[in-house]
Order: C-alpha cells, then structure tokens, then sequence
C-alpha cells in the first residue's frame, strides 16, 4: 500500500474542490491535491454545455465546461497534484485516508487538512413517493443530461418532466433541441423550484407547459415506461380526485432535488445539520472535525456555480490558516439562528476573531415574498437591516454582516420581515 | 358437496346473490364458474370452497365483470417451432429459473441426468424470488399439518449445509415475535408449558408446531436487552432461534452456479408454450425458440404454474397472484434492530393468508418493512400503491417509530404463487407420467425451497428405480470475495492482481468494476442493468442508480460486445437508451 503525506487534500475535482485547491496553494501551502474519481477535473460541470455560469465572477456567460475549463488552467499552472480515476472509500478521524485507483491500488494519506467538496446526488423516485411500477425509461435529470451531453444517446422520445428544479428545466431546453417532444413540466409545489432565468429561456422561449401544484402520482410499464398518471393536488400535497390523467410517454425525467453527498463525512463523525443534509460548518467552513474543512454542494445545496467557488475559497483559506496556525480555535462559537421564514443558514456557527472583514451568511426562505427586510440581530441589537425586493426558495439569499457590527458574545438570529 | 359449497358462498352476505357454476370431479377437484363484481369475491368464493373437507384443490374459472384477462393464443407459436424443426433432448426439463427450480436443479444433477432449466425471463430469480425479504423461517406460522408446515422446518434445517457449501451470506439471526398485551403474553406462556410437557402433542392442530425447535420465552426485559431499540414496553417475546436471513436472488444464483458446475444447462429468455404429453407421458415442452424433448418435466412455474398444469392436460388448481410489497431503507440505519421482529399483538388483516411481515433486515444491513398481502387479478401486477406504504409502515411503527419514511431508498412488489388451499403442491401428476408439479411455492417457499428439492429428488429417484450419480459432482461453489468486505490490504492485494478492481463503479455500495465483469461473465451470465445489480449490489444503493447506471450499462455492452442502445434494465424491450444521437 502507498503511503502519502500531503498538506492539503481535496476530495472532489468540481468548481467546490477546484477553487478551494486553488485557494489554499495560494495561501501559501506547499503540497496540495485533489482527488477525482472521475476521468477528467469539472465534476458535474463537465456535463453542462449550457451557458449561464460565471456570470457573477467572470461577468460573462459561461458553459459548465468553460467555466471548469478556467479553474482547471489555474490549477495546472499551481501545481497542484491531481489524482483522477481515484476513489476516496475511507476518511478516519486522525485525517488518514484511504483511496484507490487502478494504477496505484490502495493509497493511505496522512492529510494535514482535508476539504471536502463531493458536492451532491439527485433524489431518486422513492425519496418523493411515485407509485407505480419500476420500469426502464425513469431517469434522473442528471443521469439524462449525462447520457445525452457525455455519452451521446437519448434515453427515449416522448419526456415527461417531474420539478421544476434548475436541471429539469434546462433538460426540458436540451431534450426539446435535442428531439425528445416534452410534454410538460410538473410541479408539486405552487411555484416554481427553479431560477426565473430558466423559467423563460428553457421553457417560455420553447413553448413547454408548466403545471404547479401537479406531480406525477403513478408509473405504469413493467419492462419498458407507458405513461405516467399525473394528478393535481391539494394544499397537503395530496391527489385531487377527478384530476388524475394518463400521459403515454417513455421517458419520465426526475428533477426532484439535490443532496448533499455526506457518507464519508457522517462515516467520520461529522456532526451533519438535518436542515441543510451537510456538514455544520463555522466561518472558514471548518467542520465539526479539527482541520476538515467542506466546501459547495456538500454543505448544502447552492443555485449559482459562483457561490460554490466562493465556499471552496473560504474553505481554501481557512484550511491554509489552519496549517499555518493562525486559525483561532481558542474561543467559543457564537451561534447563527435563523426563524421559521428561513428555510436554512449557513455557516451555522463562527468565532469572530477569525472574520476579515465581514460574515457572509447564506439563506434559503421557506415561500415567496416581496418587498422584505432581512434582519440579524445580537444580543437585541441589530447587526443587519437590508431590503431586498423579493426572496424565493430557488435563489439563496446572500448577506454579509460587517465584523463590527458583530458583538464578541452572543448569537446572531436571522429574520425576514415583510415590508 | 356441491351444495355443501354452495351453501358456504351462500352464507356470506356479500356472495350469496351470485350464480356460481361448480363441477365436482372424482378426484375432489371443484371448477368454479361464473361472473362476479370483484376481483375480491373472486378470491373469497375459491378459498369458501377450497376449505370445504374433502376437496382436493379448486379450478377457479369465475370472471370479473369488466375485467378481461387476456389469454395469449400460442398456436400461431407452436407452428412456427414446429415448422423449424429444432429439437433437442435431455433427462429433465425444469420450467423456471426461481429458487425451487434451481434448487431442484442442483439436487438433480447428483446424478447422471441431462438437465435444462428454462426461463421466460432474461435472468434468473425474476420472479417472486427476488422480490421477497429473504426470511428463512422458523416454521411456526405455517398452518400445522400443512405440507408447507412440514418443508418450512426441515428446510430451514438445511439451510447452513447450503450456506455452507454454496457460500452465501446466512445469518441466523434468530427473530422475536413481540406481545405487548399481557393476555396475548398468556397465551405464548400456554405454549410453553405445552412444549415443555409435550402436551401440545395430544393436540392435533398443535403437532407441526410442537416440531418447531429452538423456541424461547423471553421476557419484557430480556426483549429490550436484545433490541435496545423495540418500540415501547413489549410483555415478552417468542424467540425463534433457527429464523435465518439471506438475500434470496444470492441463493438462486449459488444454486444456479452450482448447478452449471455439475453439468444443467440454462436457457433463459425462453418461453415454453407448450407440453408435449403422448399416451399419457410426458414428452417434453415447446418453447418459442425450439422443442426439449425429455422424459422428465418439473414445473416451477410460479404464478405461471397454473397455466403450465394446463398445457400438460392436468390442471387441477388455480394460482392467485397475491402482491407483497416491501420498503427497503438505507443502511445508515445497519445495525438498529440485530434480527426480525413481529409484532404478535397487532390485528391482522382478516384474509391474511400468507405470512404478513414486520421489521426486518438483509444481511448487508438495510432495514426492510413489510411485505403486505394483496389479492391481485394480474399475475404482472408489481405495482406499489401508497395504501401499501401506509401498511408497511404500520408494520414498521409496531415495533419501532423512529425509522422514517424518508430513509427508505425504494419500494418494489413481488408476486405470490398462492392456490385455494394455500398449501405446496409437489406431486408426480396423476393423469401425465413424468410431469411433476410444483405449484403454489408461496411464503414459505425460500425456507422450504431445500425441502422441496430433496422431495423432488426422492421423487424421480423412486419413479427411476435407479439414479447413476454423477461422479463429476460437486457441491461446493467457490466463495466470493466482496471487494467491500476486505481489509484494506486485501484490497490492494486484489487492485494489484486486477486493476479493475480499482476502479470503484458504484460509490453507494463501492462495487468495482471487477466484480462487474465477473458478473457479466459469471456461469449465469449477467446481461442486464438489474441482473449486475442483483449480482453485485451496484445500483442498489440510495442513488439507485443515478451515478453507475451509464456506467454500468457501459461496462455491459463492452463486454457483451454489443451496442449500449441494445443493453437493457431487465430484458424484453426493457431498452434504456433509445438511439444513438451522434451518428
């Protein structure tokens, strides 16, 4: 078995585990690696051939490919170790870690830090409760822009979208181009769980149906998928009676939500929030476990690529302050809060002599509102007014509270107030 | 007798107002016609008959208003095959790749016989086997003096030579069934006392259940040392020591394997259509592809079997397709119950004629609930309702209700093989030498299935006279190590051997790429996306698939040298891929 020792050790080569790479080597620290069990550095980016990302950092639309493509370059310009086709199987407290490839066999790291950055799967069909049969012809939205942007083959003709998350609407655009006739796209919820951009260009501009509060309520098909039987449903999400209706179609497309990939991290002990399905992570993205940092879609799931670049240097930093011994683990962590508006907050919890200069705190509301104010408080004094036009569940609100406004003591508790 | 019957349907409400057909033959064989509202009356009306003393089993031949099963018509088939003029022959045709048939399979092939085991399906254990909870029973809830009662516990005995021999996972875990109620806490201490003076022997109904050993009373206390984790303040329980779990398509397929070594021959994706009998012999069968001509027949046909009996000319039961459906849960949860738990106290359902389940678990470590019991018209039927969910999940909550919904990782159903009498039917035909029925292997059938076969065995061996034995025979299948049971050094050991074994296919369940290829390239092929799943547990973790399916069906049609739009999830038109969008 080959023994390595490494000061840095991300496990994940997407945008997460990329910039946090990327960070941490430019902090300073000497030998950083990534570990990819795929073919190529990119993640889930790589099967993103459409544009829309980077807007935020690079101000220009991006394929997932070409936003990849830019970190990638920098990493190989750094000198950053990558080992792809490599599978992280074990994570022990004491930061070993065992992995394997086929050249190699089994690798036994010693890590001075490690960042996780696995990013997130796709819930399947019995995570959300579809009766019916297991037939062929049920797929994920993943799994279906994977067969037809990678491996170049459509997984059938006549489509059938369940969510309106962000991968099924664009798969609704891509399916559509690519021939697949889309018969609609079906919402349990009553509005939308995707981003408005993606509301008009992948559905609007292309004249694919909507249907809100109506999901998928039976698959029909032994071998090979029927038709599905959608329904309308009421304010407890359950089947109206008299609205069910046959659709025959042969591909039902899932695009039912992301979670977080955590195995490793609950395996190793990490304490996991139940709200967000990721790790509870502080300022620097440190988990419960000394010197683990997590970064991206593993901590919870985010909409926009760039704010998953962003948590991957946060997590780079602190994982590089953490060798160099300047991060703070003397104090006690002040608390962030969060009221029953909001859905979920991350970082959970930070130490204030770590902040620079602010706190960046990411929300996800619980419905639609407009004309809001978004409220932190501490210690019954306020440390964060600001108002925002409207919130939604699809799109993370993202505030940051200025370190002096940020009391030494006490808990912060974030609210949504409407206007 | 007739009117015996007829009085009994009568007596009922909700029948008495139907005209119901019956025919009576020497045998004690009753054939019942005649239309009803219902799937359910159906149903009701066989059983009243078939529990009037006297009747041998029952044809049930009523109709559903509005219902229509259709019925394949073969004959355009049968020419074909005719016409074609491709026959073979062999010792033994054994129709049906399920637990019993290969596991009469490996029995057979002890001996000098030529056998084929065909298979309508593209794999093996496609049918009720795969789609059950892999309990090895104890033997104390088949009816006493039931055939079944009696295979359930001599099979159940068997089972550690087969684990054994076979090498796959046993674990006799042992299972509890919990009273909470203290009057229902009497009745078990009554049972014990019988057990332990022998009393219960004097009692005619009590005799098969006396038989059934490594019985013990625990009480309240020692439940909840046992399982920390049991619902509530149980009374006590009823230990049954010899319950034993397995994953039950691992059997079949180390059955099967087995069965190769010593010489069987599968042919799956073959249907037979037909049963060759001359002067009351058995002749062999007709599939789609070719005539077998053999001197044996033995069918196994499960929910088919009905239909098979039909086609020999000696139909003299119905089966009843009824559906179990179970909840399979993540592993995360490995470990929170240590062996399968009933609870006794709850009210079953009143036509609860198979075993109902409760909480239990696989040897890998996922939890299982259920499975129900639901009277279906459609032997195809595999569908899961959400009443069925609700059922299972209140089997669930008897014994626990900290297991959420929100861990299962899927549902699916299996269909079982029930007749009238809800009893085995293993007999050498009384109207077609040669042909052997083995009908309505329902729960216990995976206990009883070595029973079963060693019956089978006996039974050709006694029609015989006289079995050579097959001096190549060998009973041992190699074991097989699973890449995710080793340490870490044996892993290495094994990537540096063949690096495929680096190269992890599904991270869920960390399957690798080499225990892929050797399932494809297994003694019992396997050709399909669920086949390696069931091979190797890839796809069966909580992403189902979503990450190593393209993958695995990657792997597939390399191997199997065809295109990725030819591979399928589990045979016929089963197709994932429609066409290839780049060329």
């Amino acid at each position: 078995m080959k023994h390595i020792t490494i000061d840095v050790l991300v496990i994940g080569g997407g945008p997460a585990g990329l910039a946090a790479a990327l960070e941490a080597k430019k902090q300073g620290v000497q030998e950083v690696m990534i570990m990819e069990r795929d073919v190529e550095l990119g993640g889930i980016l790589q099967q993103c051939i459409h544009d829309g990302f980077g807007l935020h950092r690079f101000g220009k639309r991006l394929s997932g490919c070409e936003y990849a493509e830019r970190f990638i370059q920098q990493v190989k310009a750094h000198h950053i170790h990558v080992k792809l086709k490599t599978t992280v199987i074990d994570i022990l407290k004491d930061k070993t870690v065992f992995a394997m490839n086929a050249e190699e066999g089994m690798l036994k790291l010693q890590c001075g830090t490690i960042i996780l950055a696995m990013g997130c799967r796709e819930r399947t069909r019995s995570q959300v409760f579809i009766w019916g049969t297991r037939p062929s012809g049920v797929l994920t939205a993943g799994t279906v822009q994977r067969y037809i942007n990678i491996e170049g083959y459509l997984p059938g003709k006549k489509a059938v979208i369940l969510g309106s998350g962000d991968i099924g609407l664009i798969m609704a655009r891509r399916m559509t181009l690519e021939g697949i006739s889309v018969e609609g796209v079906y919402e349990i919820m009553k509005s939308p769980g995707g981003l408005k951009r993606n509301i008009s260009q992948c559905l609007i501009d292309y004249d694919i149906p909507m249907h809100l509060s109506t999901t998928v309520v039976h698959i029909h098909g032994n071998n090979k998928l029927e038709g599905v039987t959608v329904a309308a449903v009421d304010d407890k999400r359950q089947p109206i009676e008299g609205t069910r209706r046959y659709i025959p179609c042969d591909l039902l497309v899932l695009a039912v939500g992301l979670i977080p990939e955590n195995e490793l991290s609950a395996k190793m002990g990490i304490e996991i929030d139940p709200k967000t399905k990721g790790p509870v992570v502080d300022e620097s993205f440190m988990t419960s476990v000394e010197g683990v940092f997590a970064a991206g879609n593993v901590v919870t799931v985010y909409d926009l690529v760039d704010d998953v670049s962003i948590t991957g240097e946060i997590a780079g930093r602190g994982a590089a302050k953490y060798l160099q011994g300047k991060l703070n683990q003397d104090t006690h962590y002040q608390m962030i809060h969060s009221t029953n508006l909001i859905n979920l907050v991350v970082p959970q919890r930070f130490r204030k002599n770590n902040l620079e200069n602010h706190l960046t705190v990411y929300m996800r509301v619980r419905e639609e509102m407009k004309k809001v104010y978004i409220h932190g408080t501490m210690n019954d004094r306020v440390c964060l007014h600001k108002k925002l036009n409207i919130v939604s569940p699809p799109e993370m609100v993202v505030s940051n509270i200025k370190k002096e406004d940020i009391s030494d003591k006490g808990d912060i508790t974030m609210a949504i107030e409407r206007g | 007798m007739k009117n015996k019957i007829l009085k009994a349907i009568q007596s009922h409400e909700e029948l008495a107002h139907y005209t119901i057909h019956i025919e009576l033959s020497k045998e004690g064989i009753v054939t019942l016609r005649g239309e009803v509202d219902q799937w359910q009356h159906v149903v009701d009306i066989g059983h009243i008959a078939a529990k009037v003393k006297g009747i041998k089993n029952v044809v049930n031949d009523i109709t559903v208003k509005g219902i229509t099963i259709p019925k394949k018509d073969r004959s355009e088939e049968i020419r074909k095959v005719k016409a074609s003029g491709h026959v073979r022959t062999c010792d033994v045709v054994i129709i049906g790749a399920g637990i019993t048939g290969c596991a009469i399979a490996r029995a057979l092939s002890k001996y000098q016989l030529d056998i084929i085991v065909v298979d309508k399906n593209s794999d093996i254990a496609e049918g009720a086997t795969k789609a059950n909870n892999g309990n090895i029973h104890p033997g104390l809830i088949a009816k006493p003096g039931t055939l079944k009662a009696k295979l359930n516990i001599k099979g159940n005995a068997m089972y550690t030579k087969w684990a054994e021999e076979l090498h796959f996972a046993c674990n006799r875990t042992g299972s509890l069934g919990v009273v909470y109620h203290q009057s229902e806490w009497y009745l078990l201490k009554l049972l014990q006392f019988m057990k332990i003076t022998r009393l219960g022997y004097l009692f005619k109904p009590l005799r098969q259940a006396m038989k059934v050993p490594g019985l013990k009373w625990l009480s309240g206390q020692e439940v909840q040392k046992l399982e920390p984790h049991i619902e509530g303040k149980p009374c006590g329980a009823l230990l049954m020591t010899t319950m034993a779990i397995v994953e039950p398509y691992d059997v079949c397929l180390a059955l099967a394997e087995n069965a190769v070594m010593n010489g069987v021959s599968y042919m799956l994706d073959t249907e037979v259509i037909d049963v060759l009998t001359e002067h009351g012999q058995v002749k062999g069968v007709m599939t789609d592809k070719e005539v077998i001509r053999s001197k044996y027949v033995i069918n196994c046909a499960g929910v088919y079997a009905d239909h098979i009996a039909e086609m020999a000319g000696d139909r003299f039961y119905t089966i009843h397709p009824r559906r179990g459906a179970i909840a399979i849960f993540d592993k995360s949860r490995k470990g929170y119950f240590n062996r399968p738990l009933v609870s006794f106290s709850r009210t079953r359902g009143k036509k609860q004629h198979s075993k109902g389940g409760g909480a239990c678990m696989t040897p890998e470590g996922n939890l299982l609930w259920g499975p129900t019991a639901k009277e279906i018209p459609d032997k195809e039927d595999k569908s899961v309702e959400r009443t069925d969910m609700d059922y299972i999940h209140a089997l669930g909550n008897h014994v626990t209700t900290n297991v959420k919904p929100s861990e299962i990782i899927t549902f699916f159903a299996g269909v079982r093989a029930a007749d009238y009498k809800e009893d085995f039917i293993i007999s050498m035909s009384e109207k077609v030498d040669g042909f052997i029925h083995v009908a309505g292997i329902q729960s216990p059938g995976l206990a009883s299935a070595p029973a079963i076969a060693e019956m089978v065995e006996d039974m050709i061996k006694k029609d015989q006279g006289c079995l050579h034995k097959n001096v190549h025979y060998n009973p041992i299948r190699k074991p097989r190590g699973k890449f995710r049971h080793m340490s870490h050094q044996e892993q290495d050991a094994l990537i540096q051997k063949n690096p495929l074994y680096g190269h992890v296919i599904c991270r869920c369940e960390l399957i690798t790429e080499g225990e892929i290829v050797d399932a494809i390239h297994g003694l019992i092929p396997a050709t399909t996306l669920d086949a390696v799943k069931r091979r190797t547990r890839s796809g069966m973790g909580r992403c189902q698939g979503g990450f190593c399916g393209p993958k695995v069906l990657q792997i597939l049609a390399r191997e199997l040298h065809k295109e990725p739009i030819e591979i399928t999830l589990k045979g016929s038109n089963s197709y994932v891929l429609q066409k290839d969008n780049r060329r």
